[in-house]
């Protein structure tokens, strides 16, 4: 299959073009991004052809794309995409608006493309592992959920992380949507309470937050709460985490999706060295494989709507101090 | 210095215990029943007394372990007859009588320590006092979890004599906060049942916008008890958490029953309730000023109530 990039802007691009140079009958034909610098270190890094434009890199007639501009900056490429007939794997979280978001969809759906949300969480084996031992009711029915995915400041590889326009916020817009969208998909049921207390405690040069803690009640009862800070130092032995503990009746589930790891002494220090399979990876392929069969994306634009809805009803209710509905936006 | 206990329970076989290994002057326990008091007062061979009146003839120091919605009275009239007191966690009930209890000290000239026992355990101490030096910067997010099965005590279990697992166990966490940061501007909660137990997760704003995250409950099927820390601030991070190896491990094919009550234990000599006790018997003996003061504790069950109200949806 004929895959291309839209946007080396946000990080995940990178591990992207390394999944797919990887994968067995994809050709990585190519990428486009305006900016020149940016585009440059890439072609020269991945060897690959870089396109003037979208719609010069969609005019070779695509079997999907990857959508990693910068979060406000989805819909333009989306409607492009839509408008070459080619399925899109949007990056995380798929817009900053409501209107962008919903705008997407109407694209795709016109021009009937898939449309996938990239949450390559879903395809890491320990969170699939956690979510069968909660369908199969190994712990009872899930009273509470506690969740962290927090990490370094992505503003140190990419500035645009913390440029409110571009992102639409910062660490709560960054991490929230992963772990609202587990709970979702873990529960099968939507958030349907959002509290959060947002600041920035880690980054005085920038005016985005940089800690945020949420607290949601679920549709069926359950608290739940998110840590969506940029609260490890770059020192820290890995990025950060990504760790929930479900709360049942008859037992207690710790998940820590990258708990597998080596303990490296290198050139760069003591860090953590996964060894597990590049969630990113799976979910690639299962994102063409939904395009070659014409079956439903295994990730689908409502997922990414609901998840960017919790992030966006924690804004709002940092902003009003009361707990806020995602339904509401 | 003879020291009795007010209270039979657990809290008194631990502190009993330290005692003995510090070679302290333990002499009395006092408990309503003679049935409730005679098998510490056989371990510890010390005199038992169904008469408060006449046990407080018979020590210089209470130490009152006794639950928690007897505390004022017994603190009360111990500080009345003019006897030092230790008082376990959480002081009292609700913060009027808190106050009472500092109130009757104050007016009797009596020395009131409350056993706030996690500032002793030596992991949190050490982590106070990295943070204290700037080792991670300025705190920004403070994660803080204690979650334990549920007690199999029913005075524990009935929130009316017990204040329910906000008040009685995740106050540690609470006052750990507040040593840590000071006093929040802004408190969130949600509390769930899970069985017979419950669940609390609150989300706590200090000024100048640090946040913190407190998870506590009685949420895990028995014997179960998971602590730990993640201190973030502007230049580093300090994690600890109970999961952990500990120093010492043993490796056997039975399992012993868990005990009544989950309480953490920090492991080797270093017992937190022992380091606890000495402090405070030393600043007593010594007139030191305690390294937690009584309105520390009082400031930290207010705190508690204020978690609980948020988590009943009580504004």
């Amino acid at each position: 299959m004929r895959v291309g990039i839209l946007s080396f802007a946000h990080v995940h691009a990178e591990g992207y073009a390394e999944v797919l140079r990887g994968l067995p009958g994809v050709e990585l034909v190519g990428f486009c991004d305006p900016d020149d610098a940016r585009a440059g270190r890439f072609a020269r890094v991945y060897g690959l052809r870089r396109y003037g434009s979208a719609e010069a890199l969609l005019a070779e007639g695509l079997d999907a794309v990857a959508v990693t501009s910068e979060n406000a900056l989805h819909r333009p490429l989306v409607e492009a995409a839509a408008r070459a007939g080619t399925a899109v794997l949007v990056e995380k979280p798929i817009a900053t608006t409501v209107e962008d978001a919903l705008a997407m969809r109407r694209a795709v759906e016109a021009a009937g493309v898939p449309f996938m949300t990239a949450f390559p969480m879903r395809f890491s084996p320990a969170v699939r592992a956690a979510r069968a031992m909660i369908l199969e009711d190994r712990i009872g029915p899930v009273r509470a959920l506690v969740g962290v995915n927090h990490s370094e400041n992505p503003r140190r590889h990419r500035a645009w992380f913390a440029d409110p326009e571009l992102a639409g916020g910062g660490a709560v817009m960054d991490h929230t949507v992963h772990l609202a969208d587990l709970y979702r998909w873990f529960l099968g049921e939507e958030v349907a309470e959002v509290y959060a207390e947002i600041s920035n405690p880690f980054d005085p040069e920038v005016e985005v937050d940089t800690a945020g803690l949420l607290s949601l009640r679920m549709a069926g009862g359950a608290s739940a709460s998110i840590d969506a800070s940029w609260s490890r130092p770059a020192h820290y032995p890995r990025w950060g985490h990504l760790q929930i503990e479900a709360v049942g009746e008859r037992g207690t589930l710790v998940l820590d999706a990258f708990a597998g790891h080596l303990h490296g002494w290198t050139a760069g220090g003591y860090r953590w060295l996964g060894y597990h399979p590049d969630p990113a990876r799976a979910m690639w392929q299962a994102f063409l494989t939904s395009v070659r069969e014409e079956r439903e994306p295994p990730v689908t634009w409502r997922d990414g709507f609901e998840a960017m809805r919790v992030a966006l009803a924690a804004y709002r209710s940092a902003r009003e101090g009361r707990p806020v509905a995602p339904a509401e936006l | 210095m003879r020291i009795g206990l007010a209270g039979a329970g657990t809290m008194a076989r631990v502190h009993a215990a330290a005692y003995r290994r510090m070679g302290a002057e333990l002499v009395a326990v006092y408990a309503p029943n003679r049935a409730a008091s005679a098998s510490l007062a056989e371990a510890f061979d010390l005199e038992p007394f169904e008469d408060y009146r006449r046990f407080l003839d018979a020590v210089d120091l209470v130490d009152v372990v006794a639950p928690t919605y007897v505390h004022e009275p017994l603190a009360r009239e111990a500080l009345q007859a003019g006897k030092d007191v230790i008082l376990e966690k959480p002081m009292a009930l609700d913060a009027a009588s808190g106050r009472r209890i500092l109130e009757a000290a104050r007016s009797h000239r009596r020395r009131l320590f409350v056993a706030m026992v996690l500032r002793f355990f030596p992991q949190y101490r050490r982590a106070a006092e990295l943070v204290r030096a700037g080792a991670v910067g300025r705190l920004g997010v403070v994660r803080l979890k204690r979650v334990s099965f549920p007690p199999r005590i029913d005075w524990y279990r009935d929130p009316r004599r017990s204040g329910g697992a906000i008040v009685d166990l995740m106050i540690h966490d609470l006052d750990y906060a507040r040593w840590l940061l000071g006093d929040p501007v802004r408190v969130f909660a949600r509390r769930v049942a899970v069985g017979e137990g419950e669940h609390v997760q609150a989300l706590l704003r200090f000024p100048g916008g640090a946040l913190a995250w407190i998870e506590g409950g009685w949420a895990y099927p028995e014997g179960h008890f998971r602590t730990g820390f993640d201190l973030a601030g502007d230049a580093g991070v300090l994690e600890w958490r109970s999961d952990d190896p500990p120093p010492v491990r043993t490796v056997f094919s039975d399992r012993a029953p868990p005990p009544e009550v989950g309480l953490p234990m920090a492991g080797l000599e270093e017992d937190p309730y022992e380091l606890e006790l000495r402090h405070a018997l030393s600043a007593i003996a010594t007139g030191a000023p305690f390294e937690v003061a009584p309105e520390d504790a009082l400031a930290a069950l207010e705190l508690a109530l204020a978690v609980r109200a948020s988590a009943e949806g009580v504004a």
